[in-house]
C-alpha cells in the first residue's frame, strides 16, 4: 500500500506558521487561476466572496500585517501580487539562479574540453614530456606571460605574417593571438610525400601534398622546438625552457628565426615538384 | 750508445722524430753495459720498432697516417663538437634565475592609482584599495631584497599593493609601538600563497615611509643551511658563530636601504678596533660604510647594533624582519669543531634576531620585530608550529583546555624555540574578502592583464577558484593561466 494513502500522511502536510501572512489589498482571484474567464464565483464549494472569511482561524491574521522589513521583501511581495493578478513577473533566466542561466548553445570556450584556444591547446600537448600535462600547461602559461612582458616585436617586411594581422604594438596585450599568429605564419602549406620507385630507376617520386591546419601547426612547432633544443640556455630555473621557446616565438615574428628558411625550402621543393601531381602513378592515389 | 736508442723505441714515432731533429738532453740513469739486459740490447740494435729514422731523412715534418676517402670512426660516442655560441659566465645563470623585474611597459598605466603616503597603510579607510609604492621606496625595498621572483611584479606598470584588513591591522600596531617606544613582536603565519611575505613587504614599506631603520633577513635558510662561511667568536660561552661574508652583505644592504636615516643618526660613543676609527658624533652611515672586508664585518655590525640600541640620544624606530622562519628554528647544518650540529640560535645573527623576537632585547626608539613563516620551503619545526597554534588559541580567548598541548610521545620539541615564541603575537593571514578581491581584480583589468569585465560573477568565480580568496591561487587562476 503506498504510503500516501495512509491517514497519517496527512500529518506531513500540516504546517504551523508563527507569523501571520503578509497580505496586501484583497482582490478577486487571479483570472488565469480560475480557468473560466467569465465565471466570477469561486470553484471551491462553500466559498462565497474572495475575502477569505471562511478560512480556518489559524490562517487569518490576528492583527495588522507587519511592516515591510526590507526592500527585497517588498519587491518579492509585489511580485507575488502580480502573480495573483495572473501576470508572470519572473524572468526565468534571472530569478531563482544566483548568477543567471548560461547562454545556450554554450560558446566554445565555456565547454570544459574546449576551454583553451585551439592553437594553445594543441601546442601544449606538443610541449608535454613524459605525460606531464600540468607541467606543460604551466610552461605554456609562462610562454604567454613572457610574450606579454616583452617589448612589441619589430616586424620584418621580408617575412610577412598572416594577412590581417594586427599592428605589432597590439600583440603583447593579447599573447594568445601573438602566439597563434607566430605559429600560423611560419607553418608550411604543404609537405613532400615520396612515392617509392615511381621516378624511374628505383628512385622515389616527390609529390607535394596539402596539409590540414592542425598538421601545419604541428610541423611548425616541431621546427621551433628543434631550434629551441639546440639553443644553449643562458639561465636556469623553471622559467628557462618556456622562456627559450618564447624567445624563439618572438624571433619568428621578427623574421629572425631559421624556421622561416625551413619553410621556404619545403615550399621551393613543392613548387619544383608540382608537375609530379600529374604523374600517372600518382593521379588516383591522392 | 745503446741505452738511448733502446729507450727511444718506446717513444711515439712523431715524438721520436722531433727528438732526433732537436736533441733534448734526457737524463738517463747511467747503466753499465753489463747491466743492460742482453735481449733488449740486441733488439735495440737489430730491429727498431719505428721507421722514424728513415722518415726523418726524407723531410723533417711529421706525417700522420690518414686514410683516403671516408674516415672510419671507431669510437661509438665520438661526436663532432657543436658550437652553440657563448657559454654563460659563472654566476650568470643564477643571476637570470634571481632577476627581479618591477615593471612592464606593455601594461596600461592605471589612471586612478595613487602613491602610498606615510600614514596610508595604517588607515582603515584604505582597506580594499590598491596603492602604488613610490619610486624611492621601491629602490629601498629592492636593496633590502624584499621582492621575490615568484611574485607577479613584472606584469604591471608599477609595483602596487592591495591594502588588506590584515595590513592595516599590522601597520597600526607598528604605529602604536613606535608612538609608545615599545617593541612589537609578531609572527605572520598562514596557508600557502596567502601573502605572508607580502605582509612583511608592506610592513617594510610602512617602515621606510616613516623613516624607520629596516634590517631584513630575506631568507633564513641562507643563514642556517651552511652555504656561507662561519667562524667561532672568541670569548663566548656557549660558543657562538659569526658569518662574516653574510654579515658584510647584510651591512651593504642596510646601508643602501637606509642611507637617508643613517646619515641623520649619529654615534654616541667612539669605537676602536674597527677598520676606520669611529669617534662619537659620527653619522652611522660612515660606520656602516667602514666595513669593506668580510673580516671586519662582524665587529662593524656589533658596533652598529650597539649604536642603534644605545640609551642615550634619540634613535629612530627599528624594524627587524625575517622570512622563512622555520629554517631558523631548528638545528643548523653547520658543525662545531667537535663535529656536532650547531643550533641555529648559536649563530650570532640568528641569535640577535631571536633575542629581539623573544623580548630580551628592547629597542630604545621602539620598533617591531616581525617574522614570517613559509609553507613552500620549510623544514618541519614542531615546536614552532605548536607554539604558534598555542598563541593563536590564546589570542582567540580559548579556554585553557582548548589550547593545543605537547604530544607526550614525541621527542622532537625544542625548548629554545618555545622560549622565543612564548610571548609573541601571531597574525594569521588567510583569504581576502570579496571586496578586496574585487579591488585587486579591477586593478588587474585596468592594467590590461586580465581581459574580462569585472562584475560580481567574475569576482566570485576567481575568488572561489582561489580557495575562498587565497591571493596566490587567484593570481594563478586569473593571471598565470593559458586562458588569457
Amino acid at each position: 500500500m503506498p504510503p500516501r494513502l495512509n491517514i497519517w500522511s496527512a500529518c506531513r502536510a500540516l504546517s504551523t506558521r508563527a507569523r501571520a501572512f503578509a497580505h496586501g489589498p484583497h482582490s478577486a482571484p487571479a483570472v488565469l487561476a480560475r480557468g473560466l474567464a467569465d465565471n466570477t464565483a469561486s470553484r471551491f464549494p462553500g466559498s462565497s466572496g474572495g475575502d477569505g472569511s471562511n478560512l480556518p482561524p489559524s490562517m487569518t491574521p490576528a492583527s495588522e500585517p507587519p511592516a515591510y522589513s526590507s526592500e527585497e521583501n517588498r519587491v518579492a511581495l509585489d511580485q507575488l501580487r502580480l502573480i495573483q493578478y495572473g501576470i508572470n513577473p519572473l524572468d526565468p533566466a534571472l530569478e531563482g539562479h544566483k548568477f543567471g542561466l548560461p547562454e545556450l548553445p554554450l560558446p566554445p570556450q565555456k565547454h570544459i574540453k574546449h576551454r583553451y584556444n585551439e592553437v594553445v591547446e594543441q601546442i601544449t600537448r606538443l610541449l608535454m614530456r613524459d605525460g606531464k600535462l600540468a607541467k606543460a600547461q604551466r610552461d605554456m602559461a609562462m610562454i604567454l606571460n613572457y610574450l606579454r612582458t616583452q617589448p612589441p616585436p619589430k616586424l620584418d617586411p621580408a617575412r610577412p605574417l598572416l594577412p590581417g594581422a594586427p599592428p605589432a604594438h597590439h600583440l603583447p596585450l593579447d599573447p594568445v593571438l601573438y602566439f597563434g599568429l607566430a605559429i600560423d605564419s611560419v607553418a608550411p602549406l604543404i609537405k613532400i610525400r615520396a612515392f617509392k620507385k615511381l621516378a624511374g630507376g628505383g628512385r622515389a617520386l616527390d609529390v607535394p601534398m596539402p596539409l590540414r591546419a592542425r598538421q601545419r601547426r604541428r610541423i611548425a612547432f616541431q621546427w621551433i622546438l628543434d631550434v629551441v633544443n639546440k639553443k644553449k640556455s643562458m639561465g636556469s630555473g623553471r622559467t628557462m625552457f618556456p622562456h627559450r621557446v618564447a624567445e624563439e616565438i618572438v624571433a619568428v615574428v621578427e623574421g629572425r628565426s631559421p624556421v622561416w628558411d625551413r619553410r621556404m625550402q619545403v615550399h621551393k621543393l613543392g613548387t619544383a615538384n608540382r608537375a609530379n601531381l600529374n604523374h600517372s602513378g600518382v593521379v588516383g592515389k591522392i | 750508445m745503446s741505452a738511448p736508442r733502446g729507450l727511444r723505441c718506446l717513444v711515439r714515432p712523431s715524438a721520436a722524430v722531433r727528438s732526433t731533429a732537436v736533441p733534448i738532453p734526457i737524463p738517463i740513469p747511467t747503466l753499465t753495459p753489463r747491466a743492460v739486459p742482453l735481449l733488449a740490447a740486441s733488439l735495440a740494435r737489430s730491429a727498431p720498432f719505428s721507421t722514424s729514422g728513415a722518415l726523418a731523412k726524407e723531410g723533417n715534418e711529421p706525417r700522420v697516417n690518414r686514410r683516403k676517402g671516408k674516415m672510419l670512426k671507431l669510437g661509438k660516442f665520438k661526436k663532432d663538437k657543436i658550437d652553440r655560441g657563448r657559454t654563460p659566465l659563472p654566476g650568470e645563470r643564477k643571476a637570470y634565475r634571481k632577476r627581479i623585474t618591477l615593471s612592464n611597459d606593455n601594461a596600461i598605466p592605471v589612471p586612478w592609482l595613487t602613491d602610498l603616503g606615510p600614514a596610508d597603510l595604517a588607515d582603515s579607510q584604505n582597506i580594499a584599495r590598491v596603492l602604488a609604492i613610490p619610486e624611492e621606496v621601491q629602490d629601498q625595498l629592492r636593496a633590502a631584497e624584499a621582492f621575490k621572483t615568484t611574485q607577479c611584479w613584472g606584469m604591471f606598470r608599477k609595483p602596487s599593493v592591495l591594502v588588506r584588513k590584515e595590513t592595516v591591522d599590522l601597520a597600526s600596531q607598528m604605529q602604536a609601538s613606535a608612538d609608545q617606544q615599545q617593541t612589537l613582536r609578531l609572527v605572520v603565519t598562514g596557508d600557502k600563497v596567502t601573502g605572508k611575505s607580502l605582509m612583511l613587504l608592506q610592513a617594510m614599506t610602512y617602515a621606510f615611509l616613516n623613516n624607520w631603520i629596516v634590517i631584513h633577513f630575506p631568507e633564513a635558510q641562507e643563514l642556517t643551511t651552511a652555504c656561507t662561511e662561519y667562524a667561532p667568536i672568541p670569548d663566548t660561552n656557549p660558543v657562538q658563530y659569526m658569518q662574516p661574508v653574510y654579515t658584510l652583505k647584510l651591512l651593504q644592504n642596510i646601508r643602501r636601504a637606509n642611507e637617508k636615516v643613517l646619515a641623520k643618526t649619529f654615534t654616541v660613543s667612539s669605537h676602536q678596533g674597527l677598520p676606520q676609527n669611529i669617534t662619537a658624533n659620527t653619522p652611522l652611515l660612515t660606520l656602516v660604510s667602514s666595513a669593506k672586508e668580510p673580516d671586519a664585518a662582524w665587529p662593524v655590525f656589533q658596533a652598529l647594533w650597539r649604536e642603534l640600541t644605545a640609551r642615550r640620544g634619540t634613535r629612530p624606530p627599528i624594524l627587524l624582519s625575517m622570512d622563512g622562519l622555520a629554517h631558523a628554528m631548528k638545528m643548523s647544518d653547520y658543525r662545531s669543531p667537535s663535529f656536532e650540529l650547531i643550533h641555529s640560535h648559536d649563530l650570532s645573527l640568528v641569535r640577535l634576531f631571536m633575542n629581539a623576537l623573544g623580548g630580551g632585547l628592547p629597542l630604545p626608539g621602539g620598533g617591531a620585530v616581525l617574522a614570517a613563516t613559509s609553507r613552500n620551503n620549510a623544514p618541519r619545526a614542531p615546536s614552532m608550529e605548536l607554539s604558534l597554534a598555542q598563541r593563536l588559541a590564546e589570542q582567540a580567548g580559548a579556554a585553557a583546555a582548548d589550547v593545543p598541548q605537547k604530544d607526550p610521545f614525541f621527542r622532537g620539541y625544542d625548548d629554545r624555540v618555545e622560549a622565543v615564541l612564548r610571548s609573541v603575537r601571531v597574525l594569521r593571514v588567510g583569504g581576502v574578502s570579496k571586496l578586496e578581491a574585487r579591488a585587486l581584480m579591477e586593478y588587474w583589468a585596468a592594467s590590461g592583464m586580465f581581459r574580462a569585465t569585472i562584475d560580481e560573477k567574475t569576482v566570485t568565480e576567481k575568488w572561489t577558484l582561489g580557495g575562498s580568496g587565497v591571493l596566490g591561487e587567484m593570481e594563478r587562476a586569473a593571471l598565470l593561466t593559458m586562458r588569457i
